[in-house]
């Protein structure tokens, strides 16, 4: 099964109020496509969903997902494959000041 | 007088709480992050905070105690298939929320009523404390709102939800940019006010009441007929229930600004807090003042005692200046991390000693 890395900045809301020092935070999910980990990853997380997609389900557009390294293209469907034992990870764009 | 204060800043939400030394921060919750509105609920005492967190979106939390834990709530979702314009020729797009920008609660026969504006343009309710929300039909079908535009944001947005306290279903909203609209029956229909003018538009739509760019909407609680306007071409004023409004000239030192506040009592009381102009967005001669009408606009004082008055740069956001039930006391933020308030009406201001982040928002803790 796809094991999920959530990063820091990420995984820091997964409390209402985060606190000051959160470690990156890793499941392993059951899922074949994107869209199917993400929804495993937001059943174990439920407040997360809102954090990694938009009202539409799509991939927020400051956050993107790798699987095996390779940045996930289709944002809106979600749709691309998830290999068996393949390593997902949830990051964000770095901006800001 | 109140003695509590709900700061929201781009680095956290501060509360101040003055003390026999005076004003002091007594409390950071979510410190390093956007939060761009609170509001403490007078019903129950909790407190709302919206949050832009930008990568991740707008989030809304509640707190039950005063900022000492914190619960999600949903934040207002635009139904699927719904899009905005924004009238300056770009195509139609996909609504989806961008900022919480206003709320206000139902009263006391509405436990659990909430108003939200928001970015791009959709006004919601919610009848269970925020836990969700129903895009409000009325106002977001009206055929106008395809003609609203963004004012320094890309999309149009709600900033001021104003409850007339003597009947529940009366709501008043103003609009960057599309005008002054009020509902008489809980948000079904709505009528847009007349009677604002725009000069920096083009000469058709110079009195368009939907071309309106009211920056912030305020009511005299005791006196809800009479409301204020800080607009972006001036001040304008309402005695009839945001029905019509008139121009307010002899705005002083600039009719340019942000932010209004009403006296609870006496409508023809109000401060602003004015930037040079439109395209100079600093504060006159670099001196921080707030001017006040006591008269319904026909005089103004420039108040300045207390205020830097040199190489001062502070703008005062349309949500940041703030009055409390007794009218005597305000507080106001500015953009530069100042925060100053005054007990005699805004006469003598004293600073708070504490730099913080720009300010977004201010407002008393009932």
């Amino acid at each position: 099964m796809p094991t999920v890395v959530i990063a820091p900045s990420l995984a820091r809301w997964l409390t209402a109020s985060p606190g000051s020092s959160v470690a990156e935070r890793s499941c392993v999910v059951a899922g074949a496509t994107v869209r199917e980990v993400l929804d495993a990853v937001f059943a174990e997380y439920p407040t997360l969903r809102g954090y990694v997609t938009d009202e539409r389900g799509a991939l927020r557009h400051h956050v993107v997902a790798f699987v095996n390294g390779v940045a996930v293209g289709d944002k809106g469907r979600l749709a691309e494959p998830v290999p068996p034992g393949a390593e997902v990870h949830l990051f964000q764009a770095l901006s800001g000041g | 007088m109140s003695d509590r204060l709900l700061v929201s800043t781009r680095k956290g939400l501060f509360a101040l709480a003055r003390g026999a030394a005076g004003w002091g921060v007594s409390g950071v919750s979510f410190l390093a992050e956007n939060v761009t509105l609170a509001f403490a609920d007078p019903r129950d005492g909790g407190w709302y905070a919206a949050l832009n967190l930008g990568h991740f979106g707008v989030k809304l939390k509640y707190s039950p105690d005063a900022g000492k834990t914190w619960e999600d709530r949903a934040a207002p979702a635009y139904p699927d298939g719904e899009v905005v314009a924004t009238a300056d020729g770009k195509p139609p797009h996909s609504a989806t929320l961008k900022l919480i920008w206003a709320l206000e609660a139902g009263d006391a026969t509405q436990p659990g009523r909430l108003w939200a504006g928001t970015l791009p343009g959709g006004l919601f309710r919610s009848d269970d404390g925020g836990k969700s929300w129903e895009l409000v039909r009325g106002l977001w079908d009206r055929p106008e709102r395809m003609h609203w535009f963004g004012g320094g944001a890309d999309h149009p947005g709600i900033h001021s939800v104003v409850r007339d306290p003597r009947d529940p279903n009366v709501i008043r909203v103003a609009v960057s940019c599309g005008g002054a609209w009020t509902s008489t029956d809980g948000g079904a229909t709505w009528d847009v006010g007349t009677g604002m003018h725009a000069d920096y538009m083009p000469p058709e739509l110079r009195e368009n009441p939907v071309a309106q760019d009211p920056h912030i909407m305020r009511q005299c609680p005791a006196a809800p007929d009479h409301l204020w306007i800080q607009h972006h071409n001036g001040v304008f004023k309402s005695a009839d229930g945001a029905k019509t409004w008139s121009h307010v000239p002899t705005a002083a030192p600039s009719g340019f600004g942000f932010a209004v506040a009403v006296h609870p009592t006496d409508p023809k009381t109000a401060w602003f807090v004015p930037a040079t102009k439109d395209e100079r967005r600093v504060p006159v001669g670099g001196k921080l003042v707030v001017s006040r009408t006591r008269d319904g606009g026909a005089s103004f004082d420039v108040l300045r005692a207390g205020l830097p008055q040199e190489h001062a740069y502070d703008i005062v956001y349309r949500h940041a200046l703030a009055i409390d039930a007794t009218g005597d006391r305000l507080a106001f933020g500015s953009t530069t991390g100042g925060v100053w308030t005054t007990d005699n009406q805004g006469e003598s201001w004293m600073p708070l000693p504490a730099r913080l982040p720009p300010v977004h928002a201010v407002t008393f803790i009932p």
